[in-house]
């Protein structure tokens, strides 16, 4: 039964890397010899599509978290089963829902190929740059913290000009951050489950190893931060904490507790990191939470809170909100997908499907808890 | 009477073309700075620090063509608004200032082109900020005086040329 699940589910991963093209821009000179326009021609049948490989996912994140309750999968299955998703999602098209990762390497390349400051000098006044004709915030300068332009240099150097191999050079980079991810999970909880909660979540996936968004480099850090922090190394733990802040400065709200668990480490007191993770959680997610007041609340936003609650699991609503949150929000590409307009009903209907999930789960708990309190048994 | 008739098309013109004399100037679309601290006061000090520093953070060709740009802008307002209150010294060094930034502008997109990038856009924008700062420049000329004799209360007078410095500006931003 088991062996079965995994087949079939890299048998859907195959086929989901496969879909993920049916989204390639025509404006991509690179990718001219793939585009099947599919997902601009037929917006009825991808939103279906799409719809459907979300609900995939989430059965079998389902299954994946049942194993591990049950205790019928061991680290080592776990870990390959990471791997496998890793590496067939690595061959996806990484623009099918967000065109993030086109700004990334055009930040790089400002930087590293025309040697000037990104954060002043625009990708769009390179005229003639082939980067422009198909990336969509050609018209801003950097949007991301330094430590995370600069560490772009690797994959970019990697990609020695050729924007494909940049491309998926910069997909494998975040993969690795994906990995080390899981890894300090598990290190840092000694729970299959929460590994589990976290490797196989269909957000954390798709934004992650499809999108190459570059969130889990921030959460990383921060969490090997806490991980350096727990061996009492307390300069190694504030360098990478710093570093975290650098990537996408999301973090900063977490500057308390970092500094509260410095200080209880300078006087010797034992630490309560369950504690240090949820007090995580609720910060990330005010942080989340606040995004409108930037722009809006992107699915990938909630890659800030979700290692944490995964931390955590036996906070049981936290875990569930969580979870129907990350499901909720990546229905949030339907509208588009399905419209082709971000006007009209779409910022409607993007809020009621994010949080509608969430709603449920808690009118489930008030109500539970309610009827208990209640009831004459 | 039918000579009279005759000169009244050419004094007609005559008159409109003496009537709306300045608009025979190009306008530029290019848009200044509005003028930050003037020179006395602890921001202004303050801000020349700033300057200083952020010369580096604008690194790249293109950086420099816009710190210099900017810098150009801003002490050329700054010229200006000093010249207006008969600040003649401070404005004196202020366009001296200008000039100065204006000079390395063009370098720096020459320095571009040889690295490969595409300079039309910026060489469009810098043939508008020549043009609207030959603009301003007329404006001052019309309102200072040739030569200035800025006579302080304990040390020598200092002779200020002002006609020909704002000439030798303008003829500088023409050569752009």
């Amino acid at each position: 039964m088991k062996k079965l699940t995994i087949i079939y589910y890299g048998i859907f991963l195959v086929l989901f890397s496969i879909f993920s093209f049916v989204f390639v821009d025509q404006n991509i000179p690179f990718l001219n010899n793939i585009y099947l326009g599919l997902a601009f021609s037929n917006r009825l049948l991808t939103s279906i599509f799409y719809i459907l490989s979300i609900v995939i996912f989430f059965i079998f994140y389902g299954i994946f978290i049942y194993l591990g309750i049950k205790k019928n999968i061991n680290l080592k299955e776990v870990f390959m089963l990471l791997g496998m998703t890793a590496i067939i999602l690595f061959f996806s098209y990484p623009a099918m829902l967000s065109y993030d990762i086109f700004n990334y390497i055009a930040t790089s390349k400002v930087l590293f190929f025309y040697h000037e400051n990104p954060y002043i000098v625009m990708p769009i006044e390179f005229t003639g740059d082939p980067l422009l004709v198909f990336m969509h915030a050609a018209n801003k300068v950097a949007l991301y913290a330094p430590f995370w332009i600069i560490l772009t240099g690797i994959p970019y150097s990697f990609g020695m000009g050729n924007f494909i191999i940049t491309l998926f050079s910069l997909k494998l980079f975040v993969m690795i951050f994906y990995l080390l991810t899981a890894f300090f999970i598990w290190k840092m909880s000694r729970n299959i489950l929460s590994v589990i909660l976290f490797s196989f979540n269909p957000l954390i996936i798709i934004e992650t190893l499809v999108s190459g968004h570059n969130d889990i480099v921030m959460i990383f850090l921060v969490l090997f931060s806490f991980f350096l922090l727990n061996k009492k190394k307390i300069f190694l733990g504030t360098l990478f904490f710093i570093s975290s802040i650098l990537i996408k400065y999301a973090t900063i709200l977490l500057i308390p507790i970092f500094l509260h668990v410095v200080w209880e480490l300078i006087k010797n007191k034992e630490i309560d990191w369950k504690k240090v993770f949820f007090r995580s959680t609720i910060l990330m997610s005010i942080a989340f939470l606040l995004s409108p007041f930037r722009e809006e609340i992107y699915p990938w936003y909630a890659i800030w809170f979700l290692p944490f609650v995964f931390l955590i699991p036996k906070r049981k609503i936290l875990l569930y909100i969580s979870i129907s949150l990350s499901f909720g929000l990546l229905f949030r590409y339907v509208a588009y997908m399905f419209s082709g307009t971000h006007a009209g009903f779409v910022p409607l209907f993007k809020s009621i499907v994010t949080f509608f999930p969430a709603f449920l789960i808690l009118f489930y708990f008030f109500y539970k808890k309610l009827w208990g309190k209640n009831s004459f048994r | 009477m039918k000579n009279e008739k005759f000169l009244r098309l050419p004094i007609l013109v005559l008159f409109f073309l003496i009537f709306f004399k300045t608009s025979v100037f190009a306008q530029s679309s290019y848009v200044l700075p509005y003028p930050s601290s003037m020179p006395g006061s602890l921001s202004y000090k303050i801000h020349l620090i700033y300057e200083d520093i952020s010369k580096y953070w604008y690194f790249g060709d293109f950086g420099q063509f816009d710190y210099n740009r900017k810098m150009a802008d801003k002490y050329l307002v700054e010229a200006k608004i000093l010249f207006e209150y008969k600040q003649y010294l401070l404005g004196y060094k202020a366009l001296g200032k200008s000039d100065q930034y204006f000079i390395n502008i063009l370098p720096n997109l020459i320095k571009a082109e040889k690295n490969g990038k595409n300079i039309l856009q910026k060489k469009a924008v810098l043939d508008e900020a020549s043009k609207k700062h030959i603009e301003v420049l007329r404006g001052i000329e019309n309102n200072v005086p040739s030569v200035f004799i800025w006579e302080p209360e304990k040390s020598t007078p200092t002779t200020l040329n002002l006609k020909e410095a704002l000439d030798i500006s303008i003829q500088l931003r023409e050569k752009n």
